[in-house]
């Protein structure tokens, strides 16, 4: 198979490599770049939510991403998340509030709520349920998971 | 708890949860390795076939591939199995069902291990395989394995049942079913192994027993156990899911083929196929009772299907079996349980162990009974409760924990009264209801439990916990560095959990059974305080006091003239003689001979129980027949709490495994004999399908042998769940469904 060459942003830095057409974003994060925040819970069906990363400022399952579809887009994925050791409110809120335990789904969880919150800095209970509703869980019950959100969520500026 | 505790009960943060949190954690199928290379499983498309021929040149000639390996490639021993040596690492002539590995295909890139896997041509004769696991025991079907189709049986009884039944003024009898479910655990189950130059196999596991994968490999490869390296990388969640060595094996004899580095890593849908699961089994269950609601007797005969390799079904049903009469006083039982081989996926340890399936017929039938005596279910489970002093049917003296019942029906009492006054959304039905449960802890008598965790004190003052058995992620190196800190009087910040590697790591035994932080808890006090003696041995003898005359606090060594010796300095200048400053301790679950029943099968009894109740509030739909869980609270006895968070974490994932096994997960065979092998079809709870209006209430009756009173939680708080949920429904709607998932089509169909 021909390779395609992308050239896209990645937590800031601006990558450029040629790669197999049908791979995509998750294979590409994982086995290419080396990072291996995002997760495969799935088989690469969408059901799981543990590829979970941010394209362009939206939450997307980057094992249904072709890699020739990041072409131009910017891509933040957990590692650019905590800058120089510093946690995000996100992440600090579920250390703190014991929403991780196996850890696995954890990575896609905490984008797919930051993306949320890009969108809805405010969100209610069901706001978030909703909006993480494509992220499984099977360690937490995502009790916590919900109340980490709303504490990250409430201690952001309000508007 | 009025005592003033230095870590214990307080909400401690994770020492894993920054590596998680930031993406840095390594599981298994993160680790870089240089030259790795990757494997692929070719597995049977049948469920039942005689292997007639393979061939393995077509893939093997394709570049990039480097070995194709069947049975016959297998060194050493080509069976492996916990209970029963019944499993073939690689298929050997049969193939018993979908999915199971009959070759593997190493190649240097994972697109050539999958492409040229589909090369290996294997010809199959397809033989007529057999699903339910009565049909498997009938005469004249299928032959599974060499001494038949039955993996285990048990036949306990107590009392006279004839007598106990002609007793009775009111006899219950129905049949339950309960379907086969998935741990399914986020990560899918993997293993990565090198062969070193040295001649030592490294293998990286995610799995509950790296001592028992080392024997396995060891085994496998006919290699000394010495020669085995076991390490544990971070679990994905494991639910008992991961007491499964067939990966770990598999990676090994691949790097060992290869003389490198390779790494296998099963899709969900092979976790789905290949990987055990909970136990389907359909109970049969009659019981009496007299007018005033006092239980008499109770028989069930019970059919459950372990599959095509027992894995741990035999144990499984032995727990079952022993849980069949609940949290209750019955005179005169009679339990017949068979677990049979089938074609089916294997069925093994998965959280419950068997007590979920025994207590949704069990907690269902005495809501049945108590209708038949218009009797409240609290009130009938009120009356026959276990007490402390009571004998169970096993001949077990019930300890003083069950005083954690009456305080569960007190709590749920109240709260079904408030549950009742809250109004229906329009259109919906409303129903509460309850379930008690009992969740033994340990893994029976007769069974060797043996647990030894070591720490030491290391130069810089930090307590290193070198834990002999794996945190599966529910947090057992938190409660681990607690109770070593608690019982050092050290702040749990320097208390850190070192990860497993059977070559530098005590046997700690498998993670499971409700038991990790009573079986690590107990070996780390009894370690620190022998840490405390070794401390002040050393420091007789390096400042010239006499013994008896040092003390120690909080990290120090007090000297008769007052002066005070950090351990750390002490731990310094033992490193400075060559010589680690530690100490070693091993737990023995405790079955004293005394007062257990000695009469009884290996495994069983148990012998320490723990007990809680839930109590939901259902709105059904009763147009569509949908089920909507509203409000939920679970009251569990804990002993005594060392993470609060860890308990309720424990709670809050169990109780919601718990609803998908109440009300949408099972994975029959569907058209075309193909099992439900995907998140697409197989639907676990999301945020969506948990109640909004959830309470946890955790009780804390001390269990005399616990460490600082500690139990078990990591089990139970998923089994009253289902049939509290089915309880709910037939208070709403008057339907009883006998069998789970109650999906919409059974509420509907009645
Ligand atoms: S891997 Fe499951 S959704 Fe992407
Ligand atoms: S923490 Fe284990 S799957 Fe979410």
């Amino acid at each position: 198979m021909k390779s395609i060459q992308a050239t896209f942003e990645i937590n800031g830095h601006e990558v450029t490599l040629s790669s197999a057409p049908n791979r995509t974003l998750l294979e590409v994060l994982r086995q290419d770049l080396g990072l291996t925040g995002a997760k495969d819970a799935c088989g690469g069906e969408g059901e799981c939510g543990a590829c979970t990363v941010i394209m362009d400022g939206k939450a997307v399952n980057s094992c249904l991403v072709f890699i020739g579809q990041v072409q131009g887009c910017s891509i933040e994925t957990i590692e650019g998340l905590s800058g120089n050791g510093d946690l995000h409110p996100l992440q600090r809120a579920f250390v703190e509030v014991g929403a991780v335990q196996c850890g696995y789904c954890t990575p896609g969880v905490i984008m797919a709520s930051k993306a949320l919150l890009n969108e809805n800095p405010h969100p209610s209970d069901e706001d978030i349920r909703e909006g993480l509703s494509g992220n499984l869980c099977r360690c937490t019950g995502y009790v916590k998971i919900v109340d980490a959100v709303r504490i990250a969520a409430e201690q952001q500026p309000r508007r | 708890m009025t005592e003033e505790t230095l870590t214990l009960g307080k909400s401690e943060l994770r020492k894993d949860a920054w590596d998680k949190v930031t993406g840095a954690a390594q599981y298994v199928a993160d680790i870089p390795l240089t030259d790795l290379c990757h494997a692929v499983i070719v597995r049977s498309p049948l469920h039942y076939g005689r292997i007639l021929g393979i061939n393995k040149s077509a893939a093997q000639n394709i570049p990039g591939v480097l070995r194709v390996l069947a049975a016959e490639d297998i060194p050493g021993n080509k069976i492996f199995g916990p209970l029963l040596q019944d499993q073939p690492s690689l298929a050997i002539d049969i193939v018993r069902h979908l999915g199971e590995p009959v070759a593997i295909v190493i190649a240097d890139n994972l697109e050539t291990a999958r492409m040229a896997s589909e090369l290996v041509k294997v010809e199959y004769e397809p033989l007529e395989p057999v699903f339910d696991p009565g049909q498997s025991l009938k005469p004249g079907g299928p032959r599974l394995h060499p001494e038949g189709n039955l993996a285990a049986q048990f036949d306990i009884q107590d009392g006279d049942i004839e007598a106990g039944f002609a007793e009775a003024d009111v006899v219950l009898e129905n049949t339950f079913s309960v379907p086969r479910i998935s741990p399914a655990y986020m990560e899918p189950e993997n293993s990565l192994a090198r062969w070193n130059e040295d001649g030592l196999i490294t293998v990286w596991v995610s799995s509950q027993h790296p001592f028992t994968d080392q024997v396995f490999i060891a085994d496998a490869l006919d290699l000394p156990v010495e020669k085995v390296q076991v390490k544990s990388a971070v679990i994905g969640g494991a639910f008992g899911g991961k007491e499964d060595s067939s990966l770990a094996i598999l990676a090994a004899l691949s790097a060992w083929a290869v003389r490198g580095a390779v790494r296998i890593v099963n899709t969900r849908n092979e976790s789905f196929l290949a990987h055990p699961k909970r136990h389907p089994a359909l109970i049969k269950m009659k019981l009496g009772a007299k007018r005033d609601g006092t239980l008499v007797a109770l028989r069930a005969m019970s059919h459950m299907d372990t599959g095509a390799y027992a894995s741990y079904g035999p144990a499984v049903g032995i727990i079952f079996t022993e849980t069949l009469a609940g949290s209750y006083r019955i005179p005169n039982v009679h339990f017949e349980t068979f677990v049979a081989y089938t074609n089916s996926p294997l069925s093994g340890a998965m959280r419950g162990f068997g007590s979920p399936q025994s207590h949704f017929a069990l907690e269902s039938m005495l809501d049945m009974l108590a209708a038949e005596l218009d009797m409240h279910p609290l009130a009938l489970r009120r009356k026959n409760m276990l007490r402390p002093g009571d004998k169970m049917f096993t001949g077990v003296v019930v300890n003083d924990t069950a005083n954690s019942l009456p305080i569960c029906l007190d709590q749920a009492e109240a709260i079904i009264k408030r549950f009742s006054q809250i109004e229906p959304a329009p259109g919906k039905t409303v129903g509460v209801g309850m379930a008690l449960a009992a969740q033994s802890m340990g893994l029976g008598a007769k069974v060797p439990d043996d647990s030894t965790h070591r720490l030491e004190w290391s130069p810089d003052g930090d307590v290193y916990v070198h834990l002999g058995s794996p945190d599966m992620g529910q947090g057992l190196a938190m409660a681990a560095e607690q109770v070593t800190a608690e019982a050092l009087g050290l702040p749990y910040e320097v208390v850190k959990t070192i990860p497993l590697d059977t070559l530098t790591s005590p046997n700690g035994n498998v993670t499971c059974a409700s038991r990790m932080t009573y079986m690590v808890g107990n070996a780390l006090i009894d370690a620190a305080d022998r840490l405390i003696q070794q401390l002040l041995d050393e420091a007789a003898r390096m400042m010239n006091f006499p013994r008896e005359q040092l003390s120690y606090q909080v990290g120090r060594v007090v000297c008769p003239d007052g002066q005070k010796v950090d351990a750390a300095e002490i731990a310094s200048r033992v490193a400075d003689d060559g010589r680690t400053l530690q100490c070693e301790s091993t737990f023995s679950f405790p079955y004293p001979e005394e007062t257990t029943p000695q009469h009884l099968p290996i495994g069983m009894p148990h012998v320490i129980f723990c007990f809680g109740a839930q109590i939901v509030r259902v709105e059904v739909d009763p147009e569509i027949g949908n089920v909507d869980v509203t409000h939920l609270v679970a009251i569990h006895d804990v002993g005594r709490v060392i993470s609060k968070p860890a308990v309720e974490g424990q709670i809050e994932g169990a109780v919601a495994t718990g609803l998908g096994y109440a009300l949408y997960e099972e994975m029959p065979l569907k058209e075309h004999q193909q099992w439900v092998d995907s998140f697409t079809e197989y639907l676990i709870p999301t945020t969506k399908d948990v109640p909004l209006n959830y309470e946890i209430i955790i009780l804390e009756v001390p269990e005399a042998s616990g460490p600082y009173g500690a139990k078990g939680i990591g089990e139970i708080p998923l089994v009253p769940t289902a049939p509290a949920v089915a309880n709910a429904v037939y208070d709403a709607v008057g339907v009883r469904v006998k069998s789970l998932p109650l999906t919409p089509e059974k509420l509907i169909k009645i």
